[in-house]
């Protein structure tokens, strides 16, 4: 049973392999975009989500698998505090290069 | 500068097929994370924000040429291009593959390099004045006795796991260049009356949520027991230091509980039972490291250069950066060269790989190739003709490191911050790159002085805020990026602590703050006064007016 929430939350971690921050899907699969995270609503549905989650930690994909509060306010999903927000959108210098372009930057 | 022997190429090149392996082993899910986070930590590698970070040492901040050039090469090949020079004399890369990390360590080991002991609860990098062996004002290069120290920590059995992580810094010159009082343990190389050299030694200085400033454990130690002391130091420590809590671990605590005179007679007792058996190296030893750092044979030199003259009448940028940028060799003609990684609207201590090779050929061509890194993110050419100085400034102001403002007040120290860094409680480089642009005359910091701003992104205190004549330290303040000003610090032979002048700002109200600070110095100052001299006498409540109003 996941802690208690108090809002939205979506599940963050960073690839295995290259350390890219990742956002759990709906499908299961994981996102660079923070907008296409799922979002839980409530205890039940985050279990869910952690449940998946865990599960790609066990297979060596992402370490470092944190639920946190999501912001879903505007309509685009986003973490909601300014720590996480940075690992969504990439460090805010060196415009010219990274994730900050765009998160699928690399491919 | 130091060569590796067979030995040491053996065990660095050991510590990387081990890795390797540790690495295939976690790729394939042989290790946990759990298990793996302590090997990888072992051999500086961090998971940050959006990527690793690998810490590289830089023993006591030299480096040839070559190995300039490799850092370069590690940068294009495996990193984006750049590289990040640290207040420990080191270089951190911000996004390297975990899988590529032991190519990367290997093609460091090749240039007599590691990432070994850049993090965990262990001796880490010893640190000293980036100007050592050229400065005109040391009584001795202290390179050798760091080197000395880097061996006898190097996988020190007993110290591997010390209650917290544990810096030493040491240098050789009265004016400290290297903050040696912000240490765990600072080194002091002095002359006693009967002209012989040997050390002050302090203890229990350190920054992070508790600033303390190392108090004097003794007065002159013979270079002779230099390794027996520090042992009976660290033994202490390891024995007596805090596990129980990491905020509390770490020496500066233990000294203050304690007190330095109760630290001091416990070391000593320590110290007489480990004295005698073989622990200090014995003179031929000595001598055979210091040969490595013998002084380059650089030729006796008119100390006017008719180049530098005509250059300096013509060129007000190129008179500044004479200024502010070179300093008093040994040798007469010569100059000290400090390269500032700080170009007004860019990234404090960062370098590309195009600047890191162009540094190295200048090395070759103009500084016996050697290069220094210094704890203010800047790099040095330690040993430059005086009439190369035209030539070798234009190639670097060419290449964007020409800018004039060592020791100025957009010279400033900023961790990575939360831009990179999982500990940061808010972004520190955005608010360095502000400050440089709102200051961006070097008339106008000219005229302000020398002036020192230190900017760390939480109370970890990695851009050594609590040592700034104006320090910046960014905290969270439900959920928002607030930057607390605090002024009157200093990391020099006056070491001081700023104090914190009252409520935090937002990241454009810190700026502003800093501007009226800087107004108030210079209305106020008296003849020549610096600013901290100014601070000093002044107090803080002329600034807290002009920052706060009078409400």
């Amino acid at each position: 049973m996941a802690k208690k929430i108090t809002g939205p939350q979506l599940i963050l971690a960073n690839r295995l392999d290259d350390g890219r921050a990742v956002f759990l899907t709906a499908t299961g699969t994981w996102s660079n975009a923070a907008a296409d995270a799922a979002v839980a609503d409530n205890e039940a549905e985050l279990d869910t989500l952690m449940t998946v989650a865990q599960a790609a930690d066990l297979a060596n994909f992402v370490v470092s698998v944190t639920p946190v509060a999501a912001d879903t306010s505007n309509g685009v999903t986003a973490p909601a505090h300014i720590k996480f927000a940075m690992q969504a959108r990439g460090p805010s210098v060196r415009a010219d290069l990274g994730y900050q372009v765009s998160p699928n930057w690399e491919q | 500068m130091y060569a590796y022997d067979t030995y040491d190429h053996a065990m660095v090149n050991a510590r990387v097929a081990e890795f390797r392996d540790q690495v295939d082993r976690r790729m394939k899910g042989e290790l946990t994370e759990e298990e793996f986070r302590p090997l990888r930590l072992m051999n500086g590698l961090y998971l940050q924000l959006h990527a690793y970070m690998l810490r590289v040492a830089i023993p006591y901040g030299t480096l040839s040429a070559g190995q300039m050039r490799k850092l370069a090469h590690v940068a294009r090949k495996y990193d984006k291009g750049y590289g990040h020079f640290t207040t420990r004399q080191n270089i951190q890369y911000n996004w390297p593959k975990l899988s590529e990390t032991p190519d990367i360590l290997q093609e460091l080991s090749d240039v007599e390099m590691h990432a070994i002991q850049t993090s965990g609860n262990c001796i880490r990098n010893v640190t000293t004045d980036q100007f050592a062996g050229a400065a005109a004002d040391e009584v001795a290069d202290p390179r050798p006795y760091a080197e000395l120290i880097r061996q006898w920590s190097t996988f020190h059995p007993e110290f591997s796991f010390l209650p917290r992580k544990f810096k030493i810094a040491i240098t050789g010159a009265a004016e400290d260049r290297a903050a040696v009082k912000w240490h765990d343990i600072g080194l002091v190389l002095k002359q006693n009356e009967a002209g012989e050299v040997g050390f002050e030694v302090l203890a229990g200085g350190g920054m992070g949520r508790t600033p303390v400033i190392a108090k004097s454990m003794r007065e002159f130690l013979p270079i002779s027991d230099m390794l027996s002391y520090l042992e009976a130091m660290l033994r202490v420590y390891n024995e007596q230091g805090r596990r129980d809590n990491k905020y509390k671990a770490r020496i500066k605590i233990l000294v203050d509980a304690m007190g330095i005179d109760e630290y001091r007679r416990q070391v000593d007792a320590e110290w007489e039972k480990i004295r005698h058996v073989p622990i200090d190296v014995p003179e031929e030893e000595v001598a055979r490291i210091k040969a490595f750092f013998a002084p380059p044979p650089l030729p006796v030199l008119a100390d006017a250069a008719t180049e530098v003259d005509e250059l300096e009448n013509a060129n007000f940028v190129f008179k500044a950066w004479l200024a502010n940028n070179t300093g008093a060799h040994k040798v007469p003609g010569h100059a000290h060269v400090t390269i500032s990684l700080k170009p007004h609207g860019g990234i404090p201590g960062d370098a590309t790989d195009e600047q890191m090779d162009l540094v190295a050929d200048l090395a070759d061509a103009y500084s016996q190739s050697e290069i220094r890194v210094s704890h203010e993110q800047n790099l040095i050419l330690p040993h430059v003709a005086k009439s190369d100085l035209p030539a070798l400034w234009s190639k670097l102001d060419e290449a964007g490191l020409g800018t004039p403002n060592a020791g100025l007040l957009t010279d400033i120290i900023a961790c990575p911050g939360l831009d990179y860094c999982s500990l940061a409680n808010t972004r520190s480089i955005p608010i360095a790159q502000t400050i440089t642009e709102r200051f961006d005359d070097i008339k106008r910091l000219m005229d302000i002085g020398p002036l020192k701003i230190k900017i760390s992104g939480c109370i970890n205190s990695c851009g050594h805020h609590h040592a700034g004549h104006i320090g910046i330290l960014g905290v969270d303040r439900r959920g928002e990026e607030n930057y607390q000003l605090l002024l009157g610090g200093s990391g020099a032979e006056d070491a001081s602590k700023a104090a914190i002048l009252g409520p935090g700002f937002n990241e454009a109200g810190i700026v502003d703050a800093v501007e009226k600070v800087v107004a108030v110095y210079l209305g106020e100052r008296e003849d020549d006064e610096t600013f901290l001299s100014a601070y000093r006498r002044l107090g803080p409540d002329v600034f807290k007016e002009a920052v706060y109003g009078t409400d």
